[in-house]
């Protein structure tokens, strides 16, 4: 329903979306999921027909939106990070204007602008000014503007931005209910909105796609990517050397030295328990093994990883500060590989 | 076209939905109005004068001195006062769409750019028609105590309608170069001034340079309109100079979706 092919979007000198392609079936809802300023506007502003791309190809319904922007726009709503309101308009005169700039039929708008109203709930603020709602209220009507010609495919920019906790589980409830008959992409920088909405997951983090599956995988495979904490006394010697020396083993990430005690985050092949290895290991070299035990990334952490991963720099910076995210910008990579594992998989 | 006419209502109605349409439709009567009352008081006193013992007031044989010392002036006098006014409706045309957002509405829509131009432009043209037709109210006045010649009156307007329009294809270009109404007003007024200029600039300059200057002058080509002559250069020449703003309009917009 919606492919996207090496898109890469520069704005002047920034590069804003580089090189991104995914594809989107039919009914699937799939999450966009990056911190701000991981060009997921932008990549929605490209497939809604609002920008052109710098290079690649996207196509919505089988509609370039390039060479048949009419066609595409068509069959595509969408709500931009600002539900786009007039103001001075009453919700029932702001839907009708867009029914007939959607090109609905006038014979079908009051019908169409009803139901949309009803589906996104705004029924009982028809009447009044779009200036004077509150932001749900908002979001919502430019839910209803989305949805108004029915059309197959739904483009979302973070479409629970700004609600309350109540008014984003209903907004995501909504979106779910609309699963099927259309095609869903939404953008979010929420990682859970995406756990619990979306079928398929993009991760994107400075214009680029870092990771993409399906919420459970990502999970999986990326959770699963064996990594062991490890203490040693080695009473002044490196260990790092021995630990990446174990077979199966990934990486080993260093992160401090205290009284001769080196703490590491060691990872393994997935699948592999190095566990017995690196015991014997650290045992054969004399050492003190204080402690050694299995740490599980939470979906949370490998998203802040995933989009951690490239500022290396940072990373340093921080591990030089403190411990856990030295581990975080060298997981980051660990998990990355597991991503494009997973992705094989699928 | 029906997309460019749901857009050209929206426009129209927006317009009643702040003070802008009220405040310009009154402002411009009341200043034609005023205009109307002292050019009429200029004009019974000169014909008191030369009809020394004849017929009272506008007469039938008066008819060319009506058009001639009343309409002409007053619709010259209102040019300039349409210059002063039309900025504040091409203001708002691209800059407010673009500063709150709606342009990713209707650029993201299945609408061609040329009917989102032409609509704004229809519904910009259709609030200064409405405001043109209220002033004619005091023109009425001249019909029901006089006889004045109205082809000459309807080419007034026409000329009127064509050089507003003009100026209106121009604001909107030039409305869509900002994301804020005032500068884009100010803009405008600066830029029609300009051209208001390229007339006196004339005055001064060699033959060749003055025919080329009057040529392009914007409210030269008015002054057969007010005298009641519609000539089809005029016409070719108002029609251009909309078809170059709207055009200008057409490159910019897609210049900023180029841009991001
Ligand atoms: N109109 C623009 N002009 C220049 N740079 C832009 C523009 N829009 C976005 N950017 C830049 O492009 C990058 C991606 O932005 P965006 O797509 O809005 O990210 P997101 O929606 O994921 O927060 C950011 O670095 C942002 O500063
Ligand atoms: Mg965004």
């Amino acid at each position: 329903m919606i492919e996207v092919q090496h898109l890469t979007k520069r704005y002047g000198q920034t590069t804003a979306v580089d090189d991104v392609s995914f594809s989107v079936a039919k009914g699937e809802i799939l999450g966009f999921l990056g911190p701000n300023g991981a060009g997921k506007t932008t990549t929605m502003r490209v497939l809604t027909g609002y920008m052109p791309a710098t290079h690649g190809k996207a196509t919505v319904a089988g509609y370039d939106v390039f060479e048949q922007p009419v066609e595409a726009k068509r069959r595509t709503g969408y709500l931009p990070e600002t539900p786009p309101l007039y103001p001075e308009m009453t919700v029932h005169e702001y839907l009708t204007f867009v029914a007939a700039i959607k090109g609905v039929p006038p014979a079908s708008r009051t019908r169409q602008v009803d139901t949309s109203m009803q589906t996104a709930r705004v029924t009982d603020v028809a009447y009044r000014r779009c200036g004077a709602l509150s932001k749900g209220y908002r979001q919502r009507v430019g839910l209803a503007q989305a949805l108004l010609h029915n059309p197959e495919v739904l483009i979302l920019d973070e479409p629970t931005a700004g609600l309350d906790p109540k008014q984003i589980i209903d907004t995501r409830e909504l979106i779910k209910s609309l699963a099927g008959d259309h095609t869903i992409v939404l953008s979010t920088h929420i990682l859970p909105e995406v756990a619990q909405t979306c079928q398929r997951v993009v991760i994107i983090n400075k214009g680029r796609v870092v990771a993409e599956d399906t919420p459970d995988n990502l999970t999986a495979s990326l959770a699963g990517v064996e990594a062991i904490y490890v203490q040693v006394d080695t009473g002044g010697g490196d260990a790092a050397p021995v630990l990446q020396g174990v077979t199966g083993v990934v990486r080993v990430v260093g992160t401090e030295a205290r009284d001769g005690r080196f703490s590491f985050e060691v990872h393994s092949e997935r699948g592999h328990d190095v566990r017995r290895d690196l015991v014997s290991a650290v045992v054969s070299q004399g050492w003190g093994l204080l402690e050694l035990r299995p740490v599980r990334l939470s979906l949370e952490e490998i998203f802040l990883q995933l989009t951690m991963e490239e500022s290396e720099s940072d990373a340093a910076r921080a591990a030089s500060s403190r411990d856990s995210d030295g581990v975080a910008s060298e997981a980051s990579s660990a998990a990355d590989s597991g991503a494009q594992g997973g992705n094989s998989d699928a | 076209m029906r997309n460019a006419l749901a857009i050209a209502r929206k426009e129209f109605r927006g317009y009643f939905t702040s003070p802008i349409a009220y405040a310009t439709i009154g402002l411009f009567a009341l200043i034609f109005g005023l205009m109307f009352v002292a050019f009429l008081r200029f004009f019974m006193e000169q014909s008191l004068r030369a009809g020394a013992g004849g017929q009272m007031g506008m007469g039938g044989p008066q008819t060319v001195n009506v058009n001639q010392m009343l309409i002409r002036p007053l619709l010259l006098q209102a040019s300039v006062v349409v210059l002063f006014v039309l900025p504040l409706l091409s203001m708002r045309t691209f800059a407010e769409e673009k500063r709150s957002g709606t342009m990713e509405l209707l650029l993201t829509s299945p609408l061609r750019d040329w009917e989102i131009i032409l609509g704004k432009f229809f519904g910009a043209a259709g609030l200064y028609a409405l405001m043109l037709a209220v002033t004619m109210l005091s023109v009425v006045w001249l019909f029901i105590y006089g006889n004045p010649e109205w082809r000459q009156v309807l080419a007034g307007y026409l000329g009127l309608l064509l050089l507003g329009s003009s100026f209106l294809s121009l604001g909107m270009f030039i409305s869509n170069l900002t994301q804020n109404q005032i500068v884009a007003c100010f803009i405008t007024f600066a830029v029609l001034l300009l051209l208001l200029l390229l007339n006196w600039v004339a005055e001064f300059a060699g033959p060749t340079m003055r025919e080329v200057l009057t040529t392009l002058s914007i409210t030269e080509h008015f002054d057969d309109f007010a005298k009641g002559v519609i000539d089809t250069r005029h016409l070719v020449y108002y029609a251009s100079f909309i078809f170059f703003g709207l055009f200008l309009t057409s490159r910019s917009l897609d210049a900023d979706r180029w841009r991001g």
